[in-house]
């Protein structure tokens, strides 16, 4: 970062970000509107089909507005395809995940950006974790989770919600540590060296100054550490088919595997499994505008 | 929060805290570190392995050492050299898009407006429906007869219109694209969003003084400071789009012929389909290799200041 950036960082606390972009309010808004369009339709799509009886589903012309909405589809989704079993394997998978992703993440990232710990061959590092085609790795997981585990440890990780959460861990490590580098980074070392001075230690340096300035990253770090464990289909297809069935595998078996029509059926379980994601999105938001404030408080 | 005069009382430091003190650079990176190579340490081993052996399940148990013969063999499939190509313009279109939509998108947000917390929680739904799924409702979206794409282009464009948007050229590509960037543009907007707002309003306010037109405050103030978050979020995007497979997997299974094979879709059908498991991983090894080059290059510039850094 430039030195200006380190030297105005929290300085300013008045609300006028963005004015120097007022393109035009009207084309502004045209152009949220015109992608707000794109993004909808095919959630529309999905909403409608989820309700549409299997009549509609096949019609042509296409059904925009159904004659006769249904329920079956959801029912038959939760109860008949796994659905409830997905739904609460995938909470608890990516809750755990993010939870273990976004504490050791953010402290490892703290340390390189604050220590420099490991240089750039250590970032980079956690960078490459994210190269590898899946194929190349899958098989060989595969195995220690179903074989070599139980030779070597004792125990099975095979289609267990622990194995999982190890290994999204891993996966979504790279973005959350590049994300928090990127952030402690940008942010004044000073207070904390003030902290340091008046007596903290520094992990109450840590705890009480760089946690709380460093929340809007901490929050989206941890928004897609969510995302990523919450859609992730290849491995959890592999080692968890049955007991520790996430959504994603239950809906790829709905409309790629067998009978592979079901797309009633995917629809409802798709819109079910999107609660969550708007409870997120909600409370990312709240976050997000606490975390900048409190930047600003700061000051 | 340091405006109050009183002092903090001072303590002895204890003999344990200043032991975590003197050690806290690596107490912080060493759970994150131990975690990633307790699970990587034997894949990539044994992946290594496989890639240098005759590992072919129609083969039978042996694996007798082959050397380089699968990155040679792999090398010579005109399908995986055609592949290659496709991953680099698939991912390249996919990510220069997805930036450009972003980038705008998150400067049109910046400022509040009524609206904008529903906006933007609309627009963070795509990045929480699986990739896999995204691609089973593009193609429930625009198959014939009863998906929507042609009664929508109909609307557009004179006359019938009957597109194969799942074989027919360039339609196949641009629905993939399109399915792409529905998904991922939102994050290009959240991170960049978040970029952008971290930007002191000191700096503008100093522009301005300066005389700074808007265009030359965003060449030169804003871009500058969001330089280092665009390229992070252009090199993971970048990484997660060379290895481009759900999507397809869903929606076109590579078809027409191997039209649509990526990289990814390609050493998944030789691993899992032929069973090649050798040639596989040996091609996922090298595709590994180019991918490094890349991302190293791209990240040059944020690994730069470690050292240089006093």
């Amino acid at each position: 970062m430039t030195g200006a950036a380190v030297d105005h960082g929290h300085a300013s606390s008045r609300t006028v970000r963005g004015r120097r972009f007022r393109v035009g309010g009207v084309v502004r808004f045209v152009f949220i509107g015109l992608y707000l369009g794109f993004l909808i339709l095919p959630l529309y799509w999905m909403a409608v089909t989820s309700i549409k009886s299997q009549d509609d589903q096949l019609s042509d012309p296409p059904v925009w507005f159904p004659r006769d909405p249904t329920s079956i589809n959801y029912a038959d989704a939760l109860n008949r395809f796994n659905g409830w079993k997905g739904l609460e394997n995938s909470l608890v998978i990516a809750f755990a995940t993010t939870i273990i992703a976004v504490a050791i993440g953010t402290a490892a990232a703290y340390s390189m950006a604050r220590y420099r710990t490991g240089g750039k061959h250590l970032a980079f590092w956690f960078l490459s974790q994210r190269m590898m085609p899946p194929i190349a790795i899958v098989i060989p997981i595969f195995l220690l989770y179903s074989r070599y585990s139980e030779d070597w440890f004792g125990f099975t990780l095979i289609d267990t919600r622990i194995g999982l959460i190890l290994l999204y861990t891993v996966f979504a490590l790279p973005f959350t540590v590049w994300m928090m580098y990127a952030y402690f980074r940008q942010m004044p070392a000073e207070l904390e060296e003030a902290a340091l001075v008046d007596g903290c230690s520094r992990l109450q340096a840590l705890a009480k100054i760089a946690w709380p300035l460093a929340a809007p990253g901490i929050v989206s770090a941890a928004a897609f550490a969510f995302i990523f464990s919450w859609t992730e289909f290849l491995f959890a297809q592999v080692l968890a088919r049955d007991e520790a069935i996430t959504v994603p595998v239950a809906l790829a078996g709905m409309i790629t595997f067998f009978q592979g029509n079901l797309y009633g059926q995917a629809s409802a379980l798709t819109m079910v499994s999107l609660i969550p994601a708007i409870l997120l999105g909600i409370l990312v938001q709240r976050h997000l505008v606490r975390g900048l404030t409190l930047g600003a408080v700061q000051g | 929060m340091a405006s109050r005069a009183e002092p903090i009382p001072r303590r002895r430091p204890s003999a344990a805290s200043s032991w975590l003190d003197r050690h806290i650079k690596w107490l912080l990176i060493v759970p994150a570190v131990a975690v990633v190579v307790a699970l990587t340490i034997f894949p990539l081993g044994f992946s290594l392995w496989v890639a240098f052996v005759q590992f072919d399940f129609s083969l039978g148990p042996e694996h007798p050492w082959v050397g380089l013969d699968n990155f040679v063999e792999t090398w010579r499939d005109p399908i995986w050299r055609a592949s290659l190509w496709r991953t680099v313009w698939f991912s390249v279109t996919m990510v220069a898009i997805e930036l450009c939509l972003g980038l705008l998108l998150a400067l049109a947000m910046l400022r509040p407006f009524r609206g904008r917390r529903v906006v933007l929680t609309m627009l963070v739904i795509p990045l929480f429906i699986s990739p896999v799924v995204v691609g089973g409702f593009f193609d429930l979206f625009v198959r014939r007869p009863y998906g929507v794409a042609n009664q929508l282009a109909s609307w557009v464009w004179p006359g019938d219109v009957a597109i194969n948007f799942t074989n027919d050229k360039p339609w196949l590509y641009i629905v993939l694209i399109l399915a792409d960037v529905w998904q991922w543009t939102p994050f290009m907007v959240v991170i960049l969003l978040a970029g952008l707002s971290a930007i002191p309003d000191t700096l503008y306010e100093a522009a301005d003084l300066d005389g700074a037109k808007p265009w030359q405050a965003f060449r030169f103030v804003t871009l500058p400071l969001l330089l280092p978050i665009i390229l992070i979020a252009v090199t993971f995007r970048l990484i997660d789009a060379a290895k481009l497979f759900d999507i397809i997997f869903s929606l076109t299974r590579g078809g027409p012929g191997t039209d649509t094979y990526t990289t990814s879709y390609y050493l998944y059908q030789v691993g899992f389909e032929f069973f090649h498991l050798g040639h596989g991983t040996a091609g996922a090894w090298m595709f590994m290799i180019m991918l490094a080059f890349v991302s190293f290059w791209l990240v040059r510039r944020l690994l730069k200041p470690v050292e240089e850094g006093t």
